[in-house]
């Protein structure tokens, strides 16, 4: 499993993904971990993207502990090991 | 030692604190916007230290299911049918008499936040505003109010086993102008909650902790997380405020702190650097309308044209009561506090809540079995 990185599911998608907290997935970019995530569990692609090229805007993406919107989106590259954190607004209170 | 300080002697003996930093607390005023899961720890924790005069707002009355982790309530504030706003102020009134409450019973909306941030009478403008509150719309205009007026604002969410919270000390000026507030002369202005979360997520989409549920530990944790930053902001230890955004899952045992700063620095936000308030200015959000001799309360969402998901919808709220749904529309049955009630939602997000008058029961419907 050497070149794959550790993709956490938020509460509100682990019924798309099988009930899995986290999975491990290869890809260099964090647009292709989600792209084979959505070839494998196409509901759970329904509700991250907005459009093809577009996650959801209230659904935030963080590649260890920096948003990826402020460093290449998603063609922020991976490496092995990487920790990818879906993480929607939490609303709840 | 002041007489009056005797008490908070524990929380005074840390450095940074002392009885300057205690004074500053008695002489703080602050906002809780909402007194559920969240707010009850917020107003419990901030009387206890001696936040000398607090304004709690919210619309609720308190129901037994809210006991698990409500932690001003009790059986007999069911039994007796009280406002969950004024429980709170005659709970904390025998924990605390030294501290000031304000209970006011009332929905937050863009109409009213402002004046209960910044105009109330003997209260004025608040010195931080704290987030107890369980819908996105709502934070979006504390957000609103907090960016327009320089008031400091700590956001705070928990559902089901996750929380997150963030402490957002705003930028009170554009881009290019020097603001005059303690953090943007310390150089520790924030990005505000559009500039992390640039929309709020569509009617039906999240869960909530009326249908997905809660624990206690997750609201208990991000609240007292909140706390913190509130004591670190009122005694002007503006320099160790967190500069990331909490998030854990109790459940899955992960802790994270995000960063959050170049948000800011890299984002086009509308709020905090476009300074437009589109809440506050009304143009998203909620509206209500009472359908006369109907015993009904019509809710439209100005929301982002996003279609409800009835299959999700109807899922969470098959243990409620029965559910029945078509293309265009929802329904389910749903019974709050002993009281039934209809509810039928739209595939734009529009909803009527059969069996009441009152706006706030029906936003306060919505947003517990459908979340906004």
């Amino acid at each position: 499993m050497a070149d794959t990185v550790i993709v956490r599911i938020p509460t509100a998608l682990r019924p798309q993904v099988g009930d899995q907290e986290s999975l491990d997935v290869a890809g260099s970019t964090v647009g292709d971990v989600l792209s084979s995530l959505n070839g494998d569990y196409p509901e759970f692609g329904k509700r991250l993207y907005k459009s093809e090229n577009e996650i959801n805007r209230f659904i935030n993406i963080y590649v260890n502990d920096e948003d990826i919107r402020f460093m290449e989106n998603l063609q922020t590259p991976l490496k092995a090991g990487d920790e990818v954190s879906i993480v929607p607004a939490i609303a709840g209170g | 030692m002041n007489q009056d300080f005797e008490r908070y002697h524990r929380q005074m003996l840390l450095p940074g604190f002392g009885e300057a930093g205690q004074r500053k607390l008695m002489d703080a005023k602050v906002l809780v916007v909402g007194c559920g899961a969240l707010g009850t720890v917020i107003a419990n924790m901030l009387a206890r230290a001696g936040v000398g005069h607090l304004v709690i707002v919210d619309r609720d009355f308190i129901e037994i299911t809210n006991l698990q982790r409500q932690v001003l309530f009790d059986e007999n504030d069911v039994a007796e049918g009280i406002p969950k706003a004024e429980a709170a102020k005659r709970k904390i009134a025998g924990i605390n008499s030294q501290v000031k409450v304000e209970a006011i019973v009332d929905d937050v909306n863009h109409t009213s936040i402002e004046k209960l941030a910044t105009g109330l009478p003997g209260v004025g403008k608040v010195d931080l505003i704290m987030d107890g509150v369980d819908n996105f719309e709502t934070r979006y205009l504390a957000n609103d109010v907090a960016v327009k007026h320089g008031i400091p604002y700590v956001y705070g969410g928990a559902v089901g086993t996750v929380g997150a919270s963030y402490a957002i000390l705003p930028h009170t000026v554009a881009p290019g102008e020097t603001g005059n507030s303690e953090w943007e002369k310390l150089g520790k202005a924030t990005p505000c909650l559009r500039c992390i979360f640039e929309q709020a997520p569509p009617p039906g989409v999240n869960p909530t902790c009326d249908t997905a549920g809660v624990i206690g530990p997750a609201v208990s944790i991000v609240s007292n997380y909140q706390v913190a930053e509130a004591l670190k902001i009122l005694t002007g230890n503006l320099e160790v405020v967190s500069p990331t955004m909490l998030n854990f899952d109790l459940w899955a045992n992960v802790f994270k702190q995000f960063k959050v700063a170049r948000a800011y620095d890299v984002g086009e936000c509308e709020c905090c650097k476009k300074r437009n308030f589109e809440f506050l200015d009304g143009k998203f959000g909620s509206s209500t309308t009472t359908l006369c001799g109907r015993n009904a309360v019509q809710l439209t969402q100005k929301s982002n044209g996003q279609k409800l998901d009835f299959d999700e919808i109807a899922k969470r709220l098959e243990s409620h009561g029965k559910v029945t749904a078509n293309k265009f529309m929802l329904r389910a049955d749903i019974t709050d506090n002993g009281e039934p009630y209809e509810l039928t939602l739209f595939n734009d997000g529009r909803a009527i809540v059969k069996g009441t008058k009152h706006a706030n029961v029906a936003k306060g419907i919505y947003a517990k079995y459908v979340g906004a």
